[in-house]
């Protein structure tokens, strides 16, 4: 293999290294799905679910294809049964090919924008273009720069610069911009220039190896870079991958760039958006883009209300639109903005455009896995008694409240000087932190010493929050 | 499962022969660069007149190969600038044969192919309408 390993690998640079921190779902690395997209009962991260699971495959393989842009998908379930975490993993396992945008319901009300508004920027951030960027450069090291004076005093000055990569070496005649530039940045022997040959703007990659021992002291932002191979004017292409929502910024004032690092993008006209998709499609027509329909992920969707949803509908008919993939754990409610009730909070016309994939609750074995794969993630060591004893509270009270007790457990396990999580560590940080059942009881106990009481305690009809 | 010695054989050679392709493409543009390269070099002495020979200033010498030709400056420019074109237009055509080739070695090796480089580069004036 010794021809194909020497072939230039294409290079893929992610723009920005976003620190994660351990959050709630940050063990799921995907979906778990091996190549006949069956899912494995654990496997990056997820644990059991298979059907749902599964389902989530059909539509990633159907989302990759581009055969489903446009659709609605609906994950619905009891809470704690992974709604949020196959949503994650779907994410993951398409980050490569197209954007994935992920929002709760509750963020489309705000001060700032209205509820369209903040809807549309949500689907247009989850609508990719792909461009390429194409640039000649002259890459090389300098094996030897002058620049000299005419002997008569006046006059322009004479620049030569003679350029070299390891196959080849020559001489540029240098003009009076040039001349400036090289003095200004002052490159000498040994130093990596690239040449832009568009805008003829020189810039310093470094300083060759072969000139390292050159001096005893160099000052710590000295970079050395190898010299480059190959041919001295090259030809570079990169591709983006922008979305729309960020050509939307950039055009909608003069200094675009400054919005999105503020965060604060406010509404942005339709004469704007609609110039924009005038020009991507003409783009598209010519050949110069690409246009890569991602996924727009709503959590908690009840929270939106009829406006919102008449609005989805329409958003659905365009026809760049992303697929839109919601999840809900409510039952047959109301629907906000009005007075009538539909399951899961969402009007029957937007339910019969849904797929919709139902999440079931764990079984004692698949909790106990999770919270091993938990504890993993958290970097805690646990005893097996303990995590048995875990699993038990997992199953009685709910598996988020298990997850929680992890960590403090942890670190009253690390108070007492112990390395491992033990039963009584489970113990103490079970009667110190009380979990959602327990709390409803001691309320119908002790609801009259509490404030702003409703509660009439003669009918005992409790107002219980769904959760 | 164990695989034939004769299958596994015939398919490095086919990988080594389109790896070779690949190669023998880049090291083309590698001499046809050079060869740009010193054209321009020869193009910029004439402009500048610093060639030679002092008693006939409109003529130059020009070495084709192992043969040095005295030929009229005018001449020798449209020679060297025609000649400069056809190399840009050789190097052009050699580097868009890349993608295909690089495509069909990534294939052969199970990997996904470079999607979206075939896409027309946009101008300066719409990246910056685009990207910042």
């Amino acid at each position: 293999m010794a021809a194909a390993s020497t072939v230039n690998k294409v290079q893929e640079v992610r723009e920005v290294t976003r620190l994660e921190r351990i959050g709630a779902h940050s063990h799921v690395r995907g979906l778990g799905l091996n190549d006949d997209l069956e899912p494995r009962q654990v496997s990056q991260g997820m644990v059991g679910q298979l059907a749902a699971r599964r389902a989530a495959g059909v539509i990633l393989e159907m989302i990759k294809e581009g055969k489903i842009a446009g659709r609605a998908l609906l994950i619905a379930g009891q809470p704690g049964t992974g709604k949020t975490a196959i949503a994650m993993g779907m994410s993951q396992a398409m980050s490569r090919d197209a954007p994935f945008q992920a929002m709760a319901g509750s963020e489309i009300f705000s001060l700032e924008m209205s509820k369209t508004e903040a809807l549309t920027q949500a689907f247009r951030k989850a609508i990719g273009v792909r461009i390429k960027e194409e640039t000649e450069m002259i890459e090389g090291e300098v094996v030897e720069v002058s620049v000299e004076r005419p002997a008569t005093g006046t006059g322009a000055k004479i620049g030569k610069l003679t350029l070299k990569t390891t196959d080849m070496e020559t001489i540029f005649d240098l003009g009076q911009k040039m001349i400036e530039q090289i003095t200004k940045e002052k490159i000498q022997a040994g130093d990596i220039i690239t040449i832009d040959k568009a805008t003829g703007k020189i810039s310093k990659l470094g300083r060759s190896f072969t000139r390292a021992r050159d001096y005893d002291a160099t000052d710590s932002q000295t970079r050395f870079v190898q010299c480059p191979e190959g041919e001295l004017q090259k030809r570079k292409e990169v591709v983006h991958t922008v979305t729309i929502h960020e050509i939307d910024v950039i055009n909608s004032r003069t200094q675009g760039f400054l919005a999105l690092f503020s965060g604060d993008t406010g509404e942005i006209k339709s004469e704007v958006r609609e110039q924009i998709n005038s020009k991507v499609a003409e783009w598209r027509e010519e050949g110069k883009a690409e246009i890569i329909p991602g996924v727009l992920f709503i959590d908690e969707v009840h929270m939106l209300d009829i406006e919102c949803f008449s609005f989805l509908n329409r958003l659905l008919e365009s026809d760049m639109a992303p697929v839109l993939i919601m999840a809900t754990n409510r039952g047959i409610t109301r629907i906000r903005g009005t007075n009538y009730q539909s399951p899961h909070g969402i009007p029957i016309d937007l339910l019969d455009r849904l797929l919709i994939i139902a999440t079931t609750p764990y079984s004692e074995k698949e909790t106990k896995q999770i919270l091993q794969i938990r504890c993993e993630e958290e970097d805690v060591e646990m005893e097996d008694q303990a995590l048995a004893v875990l699993t038990r509270i997992g199953m009685e009270t709910s598996l988020r409240y298990a997850i929680q007790l992890i960590t403090a457990s942890n670190l009253v396990s690390r108070k007492r000087k112990g390395t491992e999580v033990s039963v009584e560590d489970i113990k103490k940080v079970y009667s110190l932190f009380i979990d959602e059942s327990r709390s409803t009881t001691f309320l119908k106990e002790y609801q009259e010493e509490f404030m702003f009481n409703e509660v009439k305690a003669a009918s005992g009809d409790a107002v219980a929050m769904e959760t | 499962m164990a695989r034939d010695p004769l299958f596994v054989m015939n398919y490095m050679v086919d990988l080594e022969m389109l790896a070779e392709d690949v190669l023998a493409d880049k090291q083309q543009v590698v001499d046809l660069d050079k060869k740009r390269n010193s054209n321009r070099e020869a193009l910029t002495a004439l402009r500048k007149k610093q060639v030679a020979p002092p008693y006939c200033m409109d003529k130059a010498w020009l070495n084709f190969g192992g043969m040095f030709i005295k030929v009229k400056k005018d001449d020798a420019i449209t020679m060297l600038t025609k000649d400069q074109e056809e190399l840009d237009k050789e190097i052009k055509t050699v580097q868009r044969g890349l993608h295909e080739k690089v495509n069909k070695l990534r294939d052969a090796q199970g990997q996904k192919d470079l999607s979206s480089f075939d896409l027309n580069p946009l101008t300066p004036k719409e990246l910056s309408r685009v990207r910042h």
